[in-house]
């Protein structure tokens, strides 16, 4: 009697799909709904969901007993994204029940993900969900199972560290300035040079609040694309050490041959902010910042080496708060597992308590004229006392039907349910009669 | 004072005490290991330790007008009901616990003197000056909690600078609030306590010139005390005029902090100021 939910899980991901394969099943937003209907409308499909992100594409859904799941899944990707079974089949994943619930658990807590912690992945999978119920595609088993996955997703973020330390250069960078500014509402960002891992960090620094942004530059037109894609101001280089002061935060990757500041330059800075700190983010090499620098009071020089060791020393930490949120998952998918499975045990258990209190109001009948004597109080009490001795008799083999449920055996569950059932009902019959 | 009423101040100041020492606890978690759940435990317990360590200098003050802080004890429990007070600000302005690290243990000591062995010194002064005398200890010790309060965001400061300079402890120290933060309670704080200060000794200079004539004036404990104001001056217009920041204003801070240990001690050398108080 084992509780199958009959959950199927197809997609391709990051890992078994390049791009090319990826792009042509991704489904934009407004999509969506549209893509789930058409699921929900395959033959043999009761539930589902499609989760659609830049690295995934799964189809999560729930099966009618017995039905094909597998090709009909295929076909339906086929048709709908008008792609060949040989382009992909041989980067298809599938996982059934157990697998899929602790997939599922996996992808939501962002243990799946191609950065491992990285928080985007939840909203997804919730706007996924959100669409789904839109469509009426969930009803009662995903849904729930989808609204466990989001418990374990957020049980995951607030009992490990993992998603607490930024693994890329550019958010590296801005959680070293928050660390020294707090807030960086406001504050000026000086880009000294050009560079696309200078300009990554600047919008990094610009989304966190910063808002002026001064950029420096040998050749001035350069300057001037980069100060309007940024709306910010031009300083001509010849200006650089007069202005650079005003930067809270400054960003060189120059490919100037010797450094372009040094110590007594950050002494000066700091002089002319009245000691106000100061952040130089040294992208270039070789370094425009004389590390030296870093021993000024008020000045910290990261290069970087620097900023790709933290961000090292960070992946090493999600890896380590990894392995512990994959335990979380698998105690969650056993406790998702149990529950599933001692559902099976409910309608055992609710036949022996009607057939018991069968009996009991049989016994009771057949006693009535006995008891006719008695006021009204005793036979509250006599009502009261059968009720209870029949629920201490059942505490057992229910106990026993709960357990048996929850290991998944379904031979004890069915040998439970005739031991006290039928024979008792057989029994009961003979008494009766 | 009637004993029942003793008794039971004492009991809400013990009450206070042992919720100190659960806040000072719960708080470091939230703060050394990363375990954000624990400040519901720690800023609470603090918020309700202050409400009963308020309630029982209420009913000391509502059951005998003359009794004021003046012992030792007491005046040590009412600069850490104001350290308390502090914290809280904080807290509600810069969401950080940090500070509750040294703050909320030096409450709990505060209190717990106080709370097991209360003292019985009264105070000598004619009764009509009893609200004044109060306003210039609790202005004199919201100062002192202030360039304590100052002096233990500098600390951070330092710390947390220190790691950045590190390098690759940088992001491991994740407790430190931000050094611009730091550097704002440091700073906010001493500007809070200069008017404390300034305001308390001018009540307590003219308790003084009513009391004791201008020979009070001439008093080593109070030449001392407008030395100690002079220096919180000083160290202001240094702090605001030069941005010092880091080690230096430690130093600074400590500074004046070993002025304001010396003025307190100086009432053992005092003529006329020979009190526990500030």
């Amino acid at each position: 009697m084992s509780h199958d939910l009959n959950l199927v899980l197809l997609g391709v991901n990051h890992n078994t799909a390049p791009i090319e394969v990826r792009e042509r099943l991704a489904i934009p937003a407004g999509r969506l709904a549209d893509a789930t209907r058409t699921l929900v409308h395959q033959p043999g499909v009761k539930e589902g969901l499609i989760l659609s992100t830049c690295n995934r594409v799964e189809l999560l859904t729930l099966q009618e007993n017995g039905s094909s799941t597998h090709a009909d899944l295929l076909r339906f990707l086929q048709e709908y994204f008008a792609i060949t079974p040989a382009s992909l089949t041989p980067h298809l994943y599938e996982y059934r029940e157990r697998e899929a619930v602790r997939h599922l658990f996996r992808v939501a807590s962002s243990l799946d993900s191609m950065v491992v912690g990285e928080p985007q992945i939840l909203g997804q999978v919730k706007e996924s969900y959100t669409v789904a119920r839109e469509v009426g595609a969930v009803a009662g088993t995903l849904d729930s199972l989808v609204q466990r996955a989001f418990t374990v997703a957020k049980k995951v973020r607030s009992e490990t560290q993992i998603g607490s330390n930024s693994v890329s250069i550019a958010s590296v960078a801005v959680d070293l300035a928050r660390k020294i500014f707090g807030s960086l509402d406001g504050k000026t960002v000086l880009l000294v040079g050009a560079g696309k891992m200078s300009e990554l960090a600047a919008r990094h620094l610009i989304q966190q609040g910063a808002s002026n942004i001064l950029v420096a530059n040998r050749t001035i037109e350069r300057a001037e694309k980069i100060a309007e894609q940024f709306r910010g101001q031009v300083v001509p280089f010849e200006a650089l050490y007069d202005q650079a002061a005003r930067a809270d935060i400054v960003i060189s990757s120059t490919g100037a041959p010797q450094k372009l500041f040094d110590r007594s330059h950050g002494q000066h800075f700091l002089h002319s902010r009245r000691n106000r700190p100061m952040f130089f983010i040294d992208i270039a090499v070789p370094r425009d910042v004389d590390p030296g620098m870093n021993e000024v009071e008020g000045c910290f020089v990261y290069d970087i080496d620097d900023l790709q060791q933290v961000a090292a020393a960070n992946l090493a930490d999600r890896s380590r708060e990894a392995a512990a949120a994959e335990t979380i998952v698998t105690r969650e998918v056993e406790k998702y597992q149990q529950r599933v499975q001692s559902l099976d045990a409910a309608p055992a258990i609710r036949n022996l308590q009607e057939h018991a209190e069968v009996i009991r109001q049989g016994e009771l009948r057949r006693s009535s004229g006995k008891l006719a004597g008695l006021t009204e109080e005793q036979q509250a009490a006599v009502d009261a006392l059968t009720r209870s001795l029949i629920n201490k008799f059942l505490h057992a083999p229910m106990t026993a039907l709960r357990e048996a449920a929850r290991d998944g055996d379904a031979q004890a569950l069915q040998d439970l349910e005739t031991l006290y059932t039928n024979q008792s009902r057989n029994k009961t019959g003979q008494t009766n009669r | 004072m009637p004993v029942n009423v003793f008794f039971m101040s004492l009991l809400w100041l013990r009450v206070a005490v042992l919720l100190y020492g659960v806040a000072a606890l719960a708080v470091l978690p939230a703060a050394l290991y990363d375990r954000p759940r624990w400040r519901h435990v720690a800023v609470p317990a603090t918020v309700v330790a202050l409400l009963f360590h308020f309630v029982s200098l209420a009913e000391m003050l509502n059951a005998a007008h003359h009794r004021l802080p003046v012992d030792t004890h007491e005046t040590r429990a009412l600069l850490g009901l104001l350290l308390a007070a502090a914290f809280l600000v904080v807290y509600w302005r810069y969401r950080t616990v940090s500070l509750g690290i040294f703050v909320l243990p030096i409450c709990f000591l505060l209190g717990l003197i106080p709370a097991f062995n209360p003292g019985q010194e009264t105070m000598p002064f004619p009764q009509f000056h009893t609200g004044w005398i109060f306003l210039h200890i609790t202005l004199l010790l919201a100062a002192y909690a202030a360039l304590l309060l100052s002096l233990l965001a500098s600390v951070l400061y330092l710390i947390q600078e220190r790691n950045l300079k590190s390098k690759y402890s940088a992001m491991n120290a994740s407790w430190l609030p931000p050094l611009e933060t730091t550097d704002q309670i440091a700073l906010k704080s001493l500007l809070f306590g200069l008017p404390c200060m300034t305001a308390g000794l001018l009540i307590g200079s003219l308790i003084a010139q009513q009391t004791y004539g201008p020979s009070y004036f001439l008093d080593t404990k109070v030449l001392l005390s407008f030395a100690m104001w002079l220096a919180y001056v000083a160290m202001i217009f240094i702090r605001r005029h030069s941005g010092l920041r880091g080690r230096r204003a430690i130093y600074l801070s400590a500074f004046v902090f070993l002025v304001v240990l010396t003025v307190w001690s100086a009432n053992q050398f005092s003529v006329v100021h020979r009190f526990t108080t500030p």
